[in-house]
């Protein structure tokens, strides 16, 4: 019985450290637009190249093999990393589209997108503050 | 792939200057390789140039592309990729300028590759897909790549996300086939690629055509013999001679959930020659297990070539009866009938590598000395 609530108890842990981290999909404050969740899958994929109202929008991935990338591509594209590496595989290879820049961590994310009206990003939900404008959390 | 250092240490810095302004000017190098080890589980075996001696060279690969960004939408291109089938000599497969007219629209100018099928534009990317490589039945024209241009436009048509893919262009690269490396003479390549995707269903269909020409030395005395006969129709549907082929694609994917069906159906015709008209397709399907991919490929190939010498009569003259015999039997060769299972397993063990397993057990319904199992084994990778 013990044995069974201590690992039970590590499950928890494992499974809530993994689905409790929420992401926070940040805009610049400056910019209203809304986006769907369709919408901030597409723009991450490449797809989508332009906000509702005209901008060229400008996407800002975090390093493969973080954790909140991987929570990232895991909640809002619906795919693994390693997937999302093969995607942009197919694409860069095939002179069809280069995938966007990754940034190292959630700051670097938050000091570009509160610099740059174009810019989208996501962070852990924990790390944002009031420079950025939060479209969706995740 | 990789983060730009230049970018990453600006970025951290100079907030006040956008990524734009950054991310220009310098050569952003990736490569992908694959290590394919092969073996025949029987002695006497061959199945796509493998036997019982454990090879590691044939199918494996290195390659290295370098782009830059010039500006106002003008990019260049080149990917070099050495095979060891090639005794590792590297070769340009691509080497092209892009523009980007709008967001929409861009122009591909130079080599690149034709998007015959779904995977044509990455097929040696195998990081890219579930197989070692996409099964051989259905991928196998002569040439992947051609000089000339290409336009691509995505577009949005209701929920799906299109691309409409243009080719114009030549390929006149030797090629070794049926024992004879020629030059042939691939003119006025012509193609278009559609594909619309949404969400979990993707959907392509591809149409192609070129002026073929095929200079074979085998095939000389028999055109000249039915020349002197008179049999001019059947003197020039003996070679390939600025004859006209054509090739259809259908293709699918479907993502679900983890669970993955592919399927893809092709149609080479190529009237007036002496080859075959080839009918084939495969079906996948495929479950993601966490870093694994277990997946199953059923495939089947159908050539077949009417007899053109049907207007040339039997047992009138000796000349014209060796002519006819030996012309049919050029055709008996061009007709198959084959299948394949393909059993596969991928493994994402790594952030940029994943480690491939594949058994393919094929059989030739027309002449079964031909069957033949194969074990592959792939290390792949992109960086």
């Amino acid at each position: 019985m013990k044995y069974f609530t201590k690992t039970t108890l590590i499950f928890i842990m494992l499974f809530s450290s993994y689905s409790f981290a929420e992401i926070a999909i940040v805009v610049n404050a400056s910019n209203k637009t809304t986006l769907s969740d369709n919408d901030i899958k597409r723009a991450f994929m490449g797809k989508l190249k332009k906000y509702s109202n005209g901008d060229k929008i400008l996407v800002l991935n975090l390093k493969f093999g973080s954790v909140t990338r991987n929570e990232f591509d895991k909640k809002a594209l619906k795919k693994s990393s390693s997937q999302i590496k093969a995607y942009w595989s197919k694409l860069v290879f095939s002179g069809k589209g280069k995938p966007p820049p990754e940034l190292v961590s959630d700051k670097d994310v938050l000091a570009l997108v509160s610099s740059d009206s174009n810019a989208i990003g996501y962070v852990d939900a924990e790390n944002v503050d009031d420079t950025v404008r939060v479209v969706k959390r995740f | 792939m990789k983060i730009k250092s230049s970018l990453l240490a600006v970025s951290s810095c100079l907030l006040l200057n956008t990524v734009s302004n950054v991310a220009m000017a310098d050569v952003n190098f990736n490569g992908f390789a694959s290590i394919v080890g092969g073996v025949t589980t029987a002695s006497g075996e061959q199945l796509y140039g493998y036997n019982d001696n454990i090879d590691f060279k044939k199918g494996s690969l290195f390659a290295l592309q370098a782009s830059s960004d010039l500006e106002n939408g003008l990019g260049v291109t080149a990917q070099i990729i050495a095979r060891g089938a090639n005794d590792w000599d590297p070769k340009f497969e691509w080497a092209y300028l892009s523009y980007d007219a709008t967001d929409n629209l861009r122009f591909l100018v130079g080599r690149q590759r034709a998007p015959f099928y779904m995977y044509s534009d990455f097929l040696d990317v195998s990081y890219a897909y579930p197989w070692i490589t996409p099964p051989n039945g259905v991928y196998n024209l002569l040439f992947d790549s051609f000089d000339g241009i290409g336009i691509l436009y995505s577009g949005q048509l209701g929920e799906f996300d299109t691309t409409t893919h243009f080719i114009y262009g030549k390929n006149d690269s030797a090629v070794s086939a049926l024992g004879e490396t020629i030059t042939p003479d691939f003119k006025d390549f012509t193609g278009l690629s559609f594909s619309a995707n949404r969400e979990w269903l993707t959907l392509r269909a591809a149409y192609f055509q070129a002026n073929m020409t095929m200079p074979f030395q085998f095939l000389q005395p028999l055109q000249n013999g039915w020349a002197q006969t008179g049999f001019t129709d059947i003197s020039n549907d003996v070679v390939m001679n600025g004859d006209k082929g054509t090739f259809i694609e259908l293709g699918m994917q479907i993502d679900y959930n983890d669970y993955i069906l592919n399927a893809e159906y092709t149609n080479l015709t190529l009237d007036h020659t002496p080859f075959g008209d080839q009918k084939s397709y495969y079906v996948m399907v495929g479950k993601r297990i966490d870093n694994f991919l277990v997946h199953i490929t059923y495939g089947k190939d159908d050539d077949s070539k009417n007899d053109f010498t049907a207007s040339a009569p039997f047992g009138v003259a000796p000349t014209l009866d060796f002519l006819k015999a030996s012309t049919q039997q050029i055709i008996a060769s061009q007709k198959s009938d084959e299948k394949y299972l393909i059993v596969g397993l991928r493994w994402d063990f790594h952030d940029s590598a994943a480690l491939k397993f594949e058994y393919t057990s094929f059989s030739d319904n027309l002449n079964n000395t031909n069957d033949a199992n194969l074990f592959r084994v792939a290390l792949v990778t992109v960086f």
